[in-house]
């Protein structure tokens, strides 16, 4: 949306060629800063935030750039004074307060306070939670997820998607299988990276119920801009019922679909809980239908959409560690899908 | 040859300032990588450990070496403050090769680097200072 806006705006000044080059200037200035305010309610934006973490960054960032924009004007403004409006020579001690106080004594105080402030920000964004932990793996290019309940109940496995309940802080834990991913849900906090090896700690405190678009933010091999998720935050109750039922093991109907994922062997790879598919090495599937995406955040959860990816998902995700089934018949595809469709 | 005796005298009359200008940033290095060092080990090994009632132990040790840290770095400062000379003659500038302005360059250049060392020092511990918890 934001990509669409600032194309329009292009075009609107190329169609004026014979604008002066200040016109020009103003227009590209007007059309940037109309292309961030575009940006602004977009579901995956920083500057939209629907969180106290979000927030709070959002509002270092602006400041930090109010705070930079002052400075840049300042001290232009004073290029332009002793160049062009009052070109004169300046004594010896003016020079020496100017060069002393504005170029070590000023910075300093300046970048001092920004810093501190800066800093101070960093442990509210990793404040201990209200009882709920999501824990989140990053793989090759999607995402596991287990939810440890705040009344202690069992872990419940996910994957590819994140629910948090409004009002409440969750507590994050971020690990990674073979390389380096990161964590990023823009609208709702800053980014951690996941490391193998290690777990990183964030938490998140979502304030408006809605669906956020997150992204793997560190280089993690061919299709790392590929490896999206969605972040829906429900109000409270509607969590609490939302994950007793994500907790409940599957009924899959049987019939032709069950034969299918039987006959393929997708069972060796994918676990629905309920059956006797129990694998681990691909997302869990027990819920996969009332995933709100498909396949890490980049395609919609429909029947098409799943066929598509079932037939060749390296074609959908370069490089994705599932094989392809473009030997089933569009037929048997549609009623893999459809079936996969009603493990809600 | 006693030319080259006089020469030699002069010089090694500032040895002792050359070694001076050196030991600010050191004690910033030395401070930087004991910080981080000890910030990643203790965490790593006894996260809970606390010193001085319920403050992270690793917080205490590092903001304790900032001060011995400072404390040098002040001394120094404020020697090659006295040897720069500044505020006798108001003169920064040393340009001529002379054992006067050799010694004042180099007073001003360690206090100068004095002055930088001690704001390094001040940014390591900040986070010390500010980020609480080892997660
Ligand atoms: C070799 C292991 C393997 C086999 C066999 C396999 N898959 Fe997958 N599958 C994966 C992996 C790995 C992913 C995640 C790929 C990615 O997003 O990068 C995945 C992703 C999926 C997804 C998307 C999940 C989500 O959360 O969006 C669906 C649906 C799926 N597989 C269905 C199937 C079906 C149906 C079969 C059998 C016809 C099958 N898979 C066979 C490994 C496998
Ligand atoms: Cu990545």
């Amino acid at each position: 949306m934001c990509v669409r806006r600032r194309r329009e705006w292009n075009t609107k000044s190329g169609a004026a060629p014979h604008d002066g080059g200040m016109k020009i200037r103003t227009v590209a200035l007007a059309g940037a800063l109309l292309a961030l305010a575009a940006c602004e309610g977009g579901p995956q934006s920083a500057l939209a935030p629907a969180g106290t973490d979000a927030a709070q960054i959002a509002r270092i960032f602006w400041v930090m750039l109010i705070a930079a924009a002052i400075l840049w004007i300042a001290l232009n403004g004073l290029f332009a004074f002793v160049t062009r409006i009052h070109p004169r020579p300046i004594s010896r001690r003016i020079a020496e307060t100017l060069i002393i106080g504005g170029g070590i004594v000023l910075p300093l105080i300046l970048l001092g306070t920004l810093l501190t402030w800066g800093l101070r920000a960093m442990p509210d964004q990793r404040a201990p939670g209200d009882g709920l932990t999501v824990r989140v793996g990053g793989e090759q290019w999607w995402w596991r997820v287990e939810y440890l309940p705040a009344d202690g109940g069992p872990p419940v496995r996910s994957a590819n998607e994140v629910r948090l309940p409004a009002g409440l802080r969750t507590d994050i834990e971020l690990s990674a299988a073979l390389v380096i991913h990161s964590f990023w849900i823009p609208a709702l906090g800053g980014k951690m990276d996941m490391i193998p090896g290690r777990v990183n700690r964030m938490s998140l405190a979502p304030t408006e119920p809605g669906t956020y678009r997150g992204q793997c933010a560190e280089f993690c091999g061919l299709s790392h801009a590929l490896m999206a998720l969605n972040a829906v935050v429900l109000p409270a109750d509607e969590f609490d019922a939302w994950l007793s039922a994500e907790a409940a093991e599957a009924d899959p109907p049987d019939g032709p679909g069950a034969d299918l994922f039987a006959r393929e062997g997708c069972g060796g790879c994918h676990a629905i809980r309920g059956t006797e598919w129990q694998a681990q090495v691909g997302p869990d599937l027990t819920h996969v239908g009332g995933r709100t995406s498909l396949a890490a955040g980049i395609l919609p959860m429909t029947e098409e959409a799943l066929a598509g990816w079932i037939r060749n998902p390296d074609a959908i995700k370069p490089g994705a560690e599932m094989p392809g089934y473009d030997h089933l018949s569009p037929e048997e595809l549609t009623t893999l899908a459809r079936w996969l469709m009603e493990l809600t | 040859m006693a030319e080259r005796k006089q020469l030699h005298r002069e010089f090694s009359e500032e040895l002792s300032s050359l070694w001076r200008i050196a030991i600010a940033p050191s004690v910033w290095a030395i401070h930087f990588v004991a910080s981080y060092g000890l910030a990643a080990v203790w965490c790593a090994k006894w996260s809970d450990a606390t010193l001085l009632g319920d403050v992270s132990a690793w917080r205490v040790l590092i903001c304790g070496a900032s001060v011995v840290a400072l404390g040098i770095i002040g001394w120094i400062g404020w020697k090659a403050w006295r040897q720069w000379d500044f505020l006798e003659d108001w003169d920064y500038t040393h340009p001529l090769a002379t054992e006067e302005d050799r010694h004042e360059f180099l007073g001003h250049a360690a206090f100068l680097l004095a002055v930088l060392s001690a704001v390094g020092v001040i940014a390591t511990t900040l986070p010390a200072l500010l980020i609480s918890t080892c997660t």
